[in-house]
């Protein structure tokens, strides 16, 4: 496993459980999505693993988390970055002050060579050609699409092995939505960059993953193949857009879905 | 009034004003990588001349060695400055970083003159006093070796912070979150801007010192480099550089044309009045950066 989460809890404040518990695994070069409704704890499970979630007075209190076999825990971020793991941050946050070009090479202060950076850079340009057009402006006035274009293509400059997505189709557009989707893909398959996705959009998540977690309420409440997450009556219904049509069967699933909550 | 005088003011008042503006750039470093007004900024330019004095007098050093010396040790202390002190003000509120900030400010004024003597120290330069004839003009060499000086230092840092590690540190001006999630090592990015600030101030002490002697006088500097910084717009270093020029030509022109008529003592009124307009009609000075919000 590239890298495994083992029953974790994060607290915020030193009072608030975020995350009660939970375990994921990814594998090398898998392409791993993680689901669930606002606030169930999905983005703070990345920053658990980016190692961002100091910033923000939380903490991990329990469980642990190994990257190619090596506990993360004690790593500041920016040690998390050069040890593979990259995170894209939830609303993009790209360098608005700062052109494309300068934001991608901002991402690069872990190498050294200007040969190096030049052909990752010229790397990221050809994953993403709209960028090049845009090269010169600052990026605050980027389209949204394009920031969050900037914002994977900033996150490849660290080289990483494994890239955590939060919710990179937040405010766009359905077809810009399967642009990015199909970017991420392309990531994986050809990159050979392993993916931790976080959405909310599941149905276009479930397309491109192979596995999927469902997480509610801070824990891990389903875990399987994306197609038998997908399958599942009721992650259809709460999540897919199924079952419009009240009947026994939807009360039942909603009965069912409370069980996970207790 | 005869125009070779307000040629003489007027370039007079610009080479200060570039002397004054080094000061500035320190305060717009650690403006840009971290959002902290830096208060400070006067009493770690004085302190800096007397570090510079203390290697070329006490220690004997020559001045080519003396020099460096101090510009390298206030660089450390820049370092150190942020190292034990701002880093553990981290997530509080804006006031109370300021409030510390101006604290050094106070602490390092009274601490220097305390530890070497309030006696007003030499530091010569070897300039000679001889002014330069430009025309009618007579120009002090020391304004016009401090004023080329300071233009030339700034625009290094100009330049600086268009390379690659100037890109990091705008980069963390813009996001620390962000850039911590890409590798930035944000507290050393910020280290380095309070000690590039503490170097540019070193250098810009020692060449005040050589014209006025050092002393804690010399922390008043700080004044016109607020002026300085608010008026170019405090996250921009070209607008350090043309904010100096006007900070120096009107306190240069006041001094020279309105004192004769009011009995003088204009020349302080200048950068107090820079500052309150500024603020009033163009807060983010005059190359401020605007926020960007897309709509």
């Amino acid at each position: 496993m590239l890298l495994s989460l083992n029953n974790i809890e994060v607290v915020y404040d030193r009072v608030f459980l975020a995350v009660k518990s939970i375990s994921i695994d990814v594998p090398e070069g898998g392409l791993v999505a993680l689901l669930g409704a606002n606030g169930a704890g999905k983005s703070t499970t990345l920053k658990s693993i980016s190692g961002l979630l100091k910033p923000e007075r939380g903490e991990v209190t329990r469980g642990a988390i190994a990257f190619q076999g090596h506990d993360l825990l004690d790593l500041d971020p920016p040690e998390r970055v050069r040890a593979g793991i990259v995170h894209v941050l939830e609303g993009r946050r790209v360098f608005g002050q700062l052109t494309p070009e300068e934001n991608l090479l901002a991402a690069a202060s872990m190498h050294r060579s200007a040969a190096h950076v030049r052909q990752l850079k010229e790397r990221v340009f050809a994953w993403f050609p709209r960028l090049t057009e845009r090269a010169r402006t600052k990026s605050g006035y980027l389209s949204g699409g394009e920031q969050q274009m900037l914002a994977i293509g900033r996150a490849l400059m660290t080289e990483p092995k494994l890239l955590l997505l939060d919710e990179p189709s937040l405010g766009l557009a359905p077809f810009l939505v399967d642009e990015i989707f199909d970017i991420i893909r392309r990531i994986n398959k050809e990159a050979g960059v392993a993916v931790l996705l976080v959405e909310q959009n599941a149905a276009a998540a479930l397309e491109v993953a192979e596995r999927a977690y469902l997480v509610e309420n801070g824990r891990v409440v389903m875990s399987g193949s994306a197609e038998v997450v997908k399958g599942n009556p009721d992650v259809e219904a709460a999540y897919l857009g199924g079952g419009h049509s009240i009947d026994y069967r939807a009360v039942k699933h909603y009965r069912r879905r409370k069980r996970w909550l207790a | 009034m005869d125009l070779w005088l307000i040629g003489e003011l007027a370039i007079t008042g610009a080479l200060v004003g570039l002397m004054y503006a080094l000061v500035a750039v320190g305060i717009v470093l650690v403006y840009k990588t971290s959002s902290v007004a830096n208060f400070a900024q006067g009493a770690i330019a004085m302190t800096g001349s007397y570090v510079a004095w203390a290697f070329a007098t006490l220690m004997g050093a020559p001045l080519w060695v003396a020099i460096p010396l101090a510009l390298v040790t206030m660089f450390g202390l820049g370092f150190v400055i942020e190292r034990a002190v701002l880093r553990h003000m981290v997530g509080q509120p804006i006031i109370m970083i300021i409030m510390v900030t101006f604290g050094m400010e106070i602490f390092l004024r009274g601490m220097m003159p305390g530890f070497f003597g309030v006696a007003v120290k030499r530091l010569d330069l070897g300039i000679p006093q001889a002014p330069m004839f430009l025309g009618e003009m007579l120009i002090n060499r020391a304004y016009l070796i401090g004023g080329i000086t300071s233009a030339v230092l700034i625009v290094g840092t100009i330049v600086l912070f268009n390379s690659r590690a100037g890109i990091i540190m705008r980069a963390v001006s813009d996001d620390q979150g962000a850039s911590w999630s890409v590798g930035i090592r944000v507290e050393r990015a910020i280290a380095i801007a309070w000690g590039l600030a503490a170097g540019t101030a070193t250098a810009a002490g020692i060449l005040w010192g050589s014209t006025q002697g050092v002393d804690w006088s010399l922390s008043l500097l700080l004044m016109k480099a607020l002026a300085i910084a608010i008026l170019g717009g405090l996250d921009s270093i070209p607008g350090v550089l043309l904010a100096g020029v006007i900070v120096g030509v009107c306190e240069s022109l006041a001094t020279g044309i309105v004192d004769p008529l009011v009995g003088g003592g204009t020349r302080d009124i200048v950068a107090s009045l820079i500052i309150l307009m500024t603020l009033l009609v163009r807060p983010y000075g005059l190359f401020g950066r605007e926020q960007i919000e897309r709509v």
